[in-house]
């Protein structure tokens, strides 16, 4: 045989053997990690024991957008609130929007606000159940603290009784406020196309102003939390500034007209890893901006700026990859819209000495000061004049054709994308979930912790802690694309050697 | 705390639109009929913390749930208790989080059940959306609905006589 075929064979030969026994490698896994509902984090080493690939695997829900279709879009409010009971205040608000496009149709100003009030109160919930629950162990607990610490008792035990009663008083306080405006917190039937079901009593109002009160109290008193327990501390700080946990990318969030972060509505604002604004646009224009990758290894679709490409798993400006969540959303506004909030923002800002903060752990901190911007809004909304005004819709006439909402959920950008026919039955359905515009910079995050904290094949301790705080650090919600709970997921974490051999598995 | 007229607590966990996702609330449906003032039949999407809320206040809880252990036939109906959860990874994330809810009920000293049971279906498919459960499971449903039902006539039998001059 000619020598350059045999080279070219034998090539050949040595790629196939080697996806075959990628393939293999990806086999042979013990059987407890087989168990369906589970996240797997799966680590590869090389021959010198350093990590080659890192891959984060999460379990989905399938064929989501099969069932909606043929269903009128009025039902997607409902139906996409139901998709899962982490999120569901955003999912109805981004469907309600998207139905307030699909019929051309704008709400009434007193809708609006009561929308905008429903939807600050989930926000302010949402975040304060990551802060002291979910998250809070990493932070307000400590990084290194035992395991039997790391939770949610450990946070008691840090923060005290009193205030541990708080938390779950005025977090209670707030779901049934929502319930109050939505009916059920998991269900809600707040928004219609146009406006909302149910209006505020003028004799409730004085109850619901004394909440909005305590809540704005609850969220400076957690922002000092922070700023006590973590700030204050340098090994936290110096963790958070770490390499480790810090990729240099895009961001994205919604903004008002002064650019100002808004949860509820806005254009949807990317800037640069330097801070440059690098489009700004209405939610409706989000396929010009926004594509897909997809890796066979993962059932979560990686999303990245079109305009930039997709470059693979790395940052840095040349790379479309971005990130949604309150980090993206402060490095993707120039302000805050409320006094309190602002403040924060600008010691935020002033801290780190930089903008945009490439920091991944500084979304806890990022988190706080959207609890204070939330509970203030509600305070705004509450004592709107218009609040209890029975003005709350107006009814659509108009054909439909496409819709598309957006909010900022509690982890970042959601849109919503229906087409229907005349009758309104549809016809496509898209939704581009926060976690998922997340998911490429949570696998760099993964990737990198793994690659910090494995060396030589010596595990350290603690790794599948300080992995998953990389990730945790999003809040992310793979319950849209997934049958699981945030933070909650059971999780095993397997190391394997250069020869496919299991050599280290940690789960929770 | 809430004043709960009712001592005992039917939880149902899960997600109607998962096909087999849905068939603790399908048997709590069934079963809300069949009892009387003294239980409460609640059903909810709800996980980790929301179970405080839910339930805080009752003396007995019985949470109906589906699983995926692929260790049982689907439509095996399996009975665990919280320690379970404790020592185990949990099969089902609906439940998740219960053992740290618990512990949190009792440092926060908020009234929480002191008797807590769980029955779970192992289940064929709760991963794709759609109504509608899996042939297995809808043969098995009943047995779920008559398990369910005798686990509480049990309870009533040891609530009711200690009920004298108590709310339960």
């Amino acid at each position: 045989m000619d020598e350059s075929i045999q080279t070219v064979w034998n090539e050949a030969q040595t790629r196939a053997n080697e996806a075959y026994y990628v393939q293999r490698r990806r086999i042979t896994v013990d059987p407890i990690t087989r168990l369906e509902g589970h996240g797997k984090i799966d680590i590869f080493l090389n021959e010198q024991g350093e990590v080659e690939r890192a891959y984060f695997q999460v379990p989905e829900l399938r064929g989501f957008e099969v069932f909606s279709l043929g269903r009128p879009a009025e039902d997607m409010p409902q139906i996409t609130s139901r998709i899962c009971g982490v999120c569901p205040t955003a999912h109805h608000m981004a469907a309600t929007k998207a139905l307030d496009d699909l019929y051309r149709v704008e709400p009434p100003s007193p809708a609006r606000k009561i929308r905008e009030l429903a939807y600050n109160t989930f926000m302010l919930e949402d975040h304060a159940l990551h802060v002291y629950v979910l998250g809070g162990p990493d932070f307000i607990v400590g990084p290194d603290a035992p395991p039997e610490m790391r939770n949610v008792l450990g946070v008691i035990q840090t923060v005290g009784v009193d205030i541990g009663k708080r938390v779950i008083a005025t977090r209670r306080r707030l779901r049934e406020f929502i319930a109050y405006l939505g009916g059920k917190v998991v269900h809600p039937v707040l928004g219609l196309p146009g406006g909302v079901a149910k209006g505020i009593a003028p004799e409730d109002l004085p109850r619901f102003q004394e909440l909005a009160k305590d809540a704005l109290d609850f969220a400076l008193f957690t922002l000092q939390v922070f700023q006590d327990v973590v700030l204050k501390n340098q090994a936290y700080v110096d963790l958070i500034t770490s390499d480790t946990y810090t990729h240099r990318t895009y961001y994205m969030g919604l903004v008002d007209e002064k650019n100002r972060v808004n949860f509820y509505d806005g254009k949807v604002r990317v800037v640069s890893p330097d801070g440059k604004e690098y489009a700004k646009f209405a939610a409706q224009a989000y396929l010009d901006y926004i594509a897909e990758h997809v890796e066979p290894w993962s059932y979560v679709k990686f999303c990245y700026l079109k305009g930039v490409g997709w470059k693979g798993f790395t940052d840095g400006a040349e790379s479309g990859i971005y990130s949604v969540a309150p980090l993206a959303r402060l490095n993707a506004s120039d302000g805050m819209a409320t006094p309190e909030a602002q403040k924060a923002y600008e010691q935020f800002f002033n801290t780190f000495g930089q903008k945009p903060v490439h920091h991944t752990l500084a979304n806890h901190w990022a988190r706080v000061i959207e609890m204070v911007y939330a509970a203030e809004r509600i305070v705004e909304l509450i004592n709107d004049p218009e609040i209890t005004s029975q003005n709350l819709r107006v009814i659509p006439t108009t054909s439909p054709t496409v819709g598309v909402g957006v909010v900022e959920a509690p982890r970042g950008t959601l849109f919503h994308h229906y087409e229907t026919n005349e009758d309104g039955i549809l016809r496509k359905v898209n939704l581009i979930v926060a976690t998922q515009n997340n998911s490429a910079r949570m696998a760099m995050s993964v990737e990198k912790a793994a690659k910090g904290l494995i060396h030589g094949g010596e595990v350290s301790d603690g790794l599948l802690n300080k992995v998953e705080m990389a990730f945790r650090a999003y809040d992310p919600c793979h319950a849209c694309a997934t049958h699981s709970l945030p933070g909650q997921m059971p999780l095993i974490l397997t190391v394997y050697n250069a020869h496919g051999e299991v050599v280290h598995q940690q789960k929770r | 705390m809430s004043e709960r007229s009712a001592c005992i607590l039917v939880l149902a966990l899960g997600n109607d639109l998962l096909g087999d996702d849905g068939v603790g609330l399908e048997a709590a449906r069934q079963i809300a009929g069949q009892v009387d003032g003294s239980v409460d039949v609640v059903e909810t999407g709800e996980a980790g913390l929301a179970l405080l809320e839910l339930m805080e206040g009752y003396e007995r809880a019985l949470l109906i749930d589906s699983v995926v252990t692929g260790r049982y036939p689907p439509g095996t109906v399996i009975e665990f208790s919280p320690e379970d959860f404790r020592k185990v990874v949990a099969p089902s994330p609906h439940y998740a989080g219960l053992p740290e809810v618990m512990e949190m009920a009792h440092r926060l000293q908020i009234p929480f059940p002191q008797h807590i049971r769980v029955l779970a279906m192992e289940v064929l498919n709760p991963y794709d959306f759609r109504i509608g459960f899996s042939e297995p499971v809808q043969e098995a449903l009943p047995q779920l609905v008559q398990r369910t039902l005798r686990i509480l006539r049990q309870w009533q039998q040891k609530t009711v006589p200690a009920a004298e001059g108590t709310r339960c």
